[in-house]
Order: C-alpha cells, then structure tokens, then sequence
C-alpha cells in the first residue's frame, strides 16, 4: 500500500492549490500587461490625433489672418482709385469751365477778329506752304476771308514767301465747335489744327501736371520731385 | 480505486478553473484595449470641439474688426476727398485765368531755325 486515501487527498489538495495559483498569477500577468499595453496605445491615439488638430486649426487661422490682410490692402486699393477719380473729375470740371469761359471770350466779335488773324497766321508760318487751304465754321466764312486778305501780306514780309490761300468751301467745322481754324497743305495731308478746342485741349495736356499741383498741392509720395 | 479517479477528477477540474481565470483575464485584456480606442477618440473629440470654438471665436473677432476697419477707411477717404474738393475751389480761378490767358495768346511766329532762302 503506497500512500493512506489522507495523504493522497493531502497532496491532491497542494496540486490543486498549485494549479489555482499559477493561474491568478498568470492572470495578474496578463492585467498588468493589458493596462500597460492600455496607455500606450491611448497615449499614442491621442498624441497623433491632436498633432493632426493643431496642424489643421492653425492652418485655418492663418487664413484668417491672411484674408484680412488681402481685404485690408483691397479696400485701400479702392480708396485710392476712388481719390484719383474725384481727382479726374474735379480737373474735368474745371476743364469745361474753361470751355464756357472761352466762348464767352470770344463772343466779343473784335477779340474774336484779332484771335482769327493770329491763329491763321500762325498756321501759315507752321506750314511754310506755298498753298494752302484753311478751313472754318460756316459762321466764321466772311470774317476769316477778310483776316486772310490782312494775313497774306505780313507772311510774306517776314517769311519771304508767298502763300496760295484756298477757303474750304465743300467742307468746315462743325457749328458747334468754339471757333478758330484748320490749316491744311494743299494735298491735305498736313494739317495744323488751330481751333480753340485745339488749343485748349493742347495746353490741358501739357500743363496737366502743373494744373493737378496748383489744384491739389504737390504730391506727397515723389520723392525726388524739385 | 474510486477514490484515484475522483482525485484525478479534482485535478482536471483544477484545471478547468485556471483555464477559465487565464481566458477571463484575456478577455479583459481585448476589452481594455478596445477601451483605449474609445476614451482616446473620446478626449479627442474633446479636444476639437475646443480648438473649434476657439476658432470660431477668432473668426468673430476678425470680422467684428473688418467692419471697424472699413468704416475707418470709408471715413479717412471722405475726408480726403473734401479736402480736394475745398482745394480745387480755391485755386481754380487762377487755373482758369492761367490756362485762358495762354489760349487766347497767340504769337505767330516762324520757327527759330527757319532761313531764309537768299
């Protein structure tokens, strides 16, 4: 006889007590690893998905700032643009005072006689053609023809030649224009544009800088203006 | 021997029980990593719902400022142009006169280069 029923019951019972502990042991294991493997993969979930947030929110309030700035620099854009209108407007107006004010000049027949006579003249002496042909406003037909016989003879003492001065009578200025004259050479492709619109507008152009520095003082941003 | 097939019998369910603790604890293993994803997607989601307020309140902020700003420029403008307007009225009789006198001087004159053919 090996062992009494005691004793093996004895050592049954150590096996089983074995067993059971191995097996809680091996379960502690397994938690500890499980809370260990837990935090990290949280940590990591977290830390990748809060990189990938940051990036994207600080993209878009970039943007945010980026768009004021463009909306910034656009409206001072068009307030700029909107001066240099007021500006081009303000100089239109004056411009068509001027006009007003130069019919009214002219509406006095004796200066408007002695402007004719210069201004055809002139265009003689800008031509230096032996022919030439003149052209005017239907009103001013009799007025130039008589100014034409006075300016002849003064061209030809101080230019030393003489002129040919054909009236134009198939075509002329338009009734409204404000007066003066055209001076064409005889083939009529040179052209000396004497009429008041002409001048005006010549002179507009040329003193157009000048007329914006009275009219608004000079210009702040030129630096190497004198 | 009945009491050998019993012992055995004692034993096999010994291990039966252990078997069962080491699957529970398993279990709970795959449970708590499923729970990471969760808790993790949870406090991100946390997270950008702030970051969303956030910038919805700089958006606000940006806006509110851009009509102040506009409003700035609007009225810096409208000064400007009243001080052009208050400018061109007060030099434009000189202008006028100026830009007149010119037109209605008219020197007839052959060019200073011109000689006169012998």
């Amino acid at each position: 006889m090996a062992l009494s029923d005691a004793d093996v019951q004895k050592r049954i019972k150590h096996m089983m007590a074995f067993i059971e502990q191995e097996a809680i042991e091996k379960a502690e294991q397994i938690d500890a690893k499980a809370e260990e493997e837990f935090n990290i993969e949280k940590g990591r979930l977290v830390q990748t998905q809060r990189l990938k947030i940051i990036e994207y929110y600080e993209k878009k309030e970039k943007q945010i700032e980026q768009q004021k700035k463009i909306q910034m620099s656009t409206m001072k854009s068009q307030a700029r643009l909107k001066l240099l209108q007021v500006q081009n407007d303000l100089v239109s107006e004056l411009l068509n005072e001027a006009k007003l004010r130069l019919i009214r000049i002219v509406a006095d027949p004796g200066v408007y006689q002695e402007m004719l006579y210069k201004l055809v003249l002139q265009g003689l002496f800008r031509l230096l053609e032996p022919e030439v042909i003149i052209r005017c406003r239907q009103q001013d037909y009799i007025l130039v023809e008589g100014v034409v016989r006075q300016a002849i003879p003064q061209y030809n003492t101080v230019s030393k030649k003489h002129v040919n001065v054909h009236l134009d009578v198939e075509m002329h200025l338009s009734m409204n224009s404000m007066g003066g004259v055209e001076v064409y050479s005889c083939d009529q492709k040179i052209k000396v544009s004497n009429t008041l619109e002409s001048r005006l507008d010549l002179l507009a152009h040329q003193k157009m800088a000048e007329i914006r520095r009275t009219l608004f003082g000079a210009n702040p941003n030129r630096k190497f203006l004198i | 021997m009945a009491s050998q097939s019993q012992g055995i019998q004692q034993l096999l369910q010994a291990e039966k029980r252990a078997a069962e603790k080491v699957a529970d604890a398993r279990k709970r293993k795959a449970r708590r990593l499923k729970q990471a994803k969760e808790e993790a997607q949870m406090e991100v989601e946390q997270y950008r719902r702030e970051r969303e307020v956030e910038f919805q309140s700089k958006q606000q902020a940006a806006m509110g400022s851009q009509g102040n700003l506009s409003a700035e420029v609007e009225q810096a403008t409208r000064r400007q142009v009243q001080g052009m307007q208050s400018s061109q009225q007060k030099h434009r009789e000189r202008v006028l006169a100026q830009l007149l006198g010119m037109v209605c001087d008219v020197r007839p004159q052959v060019h200073p280069n011109y000689r006169i053919a012998a």
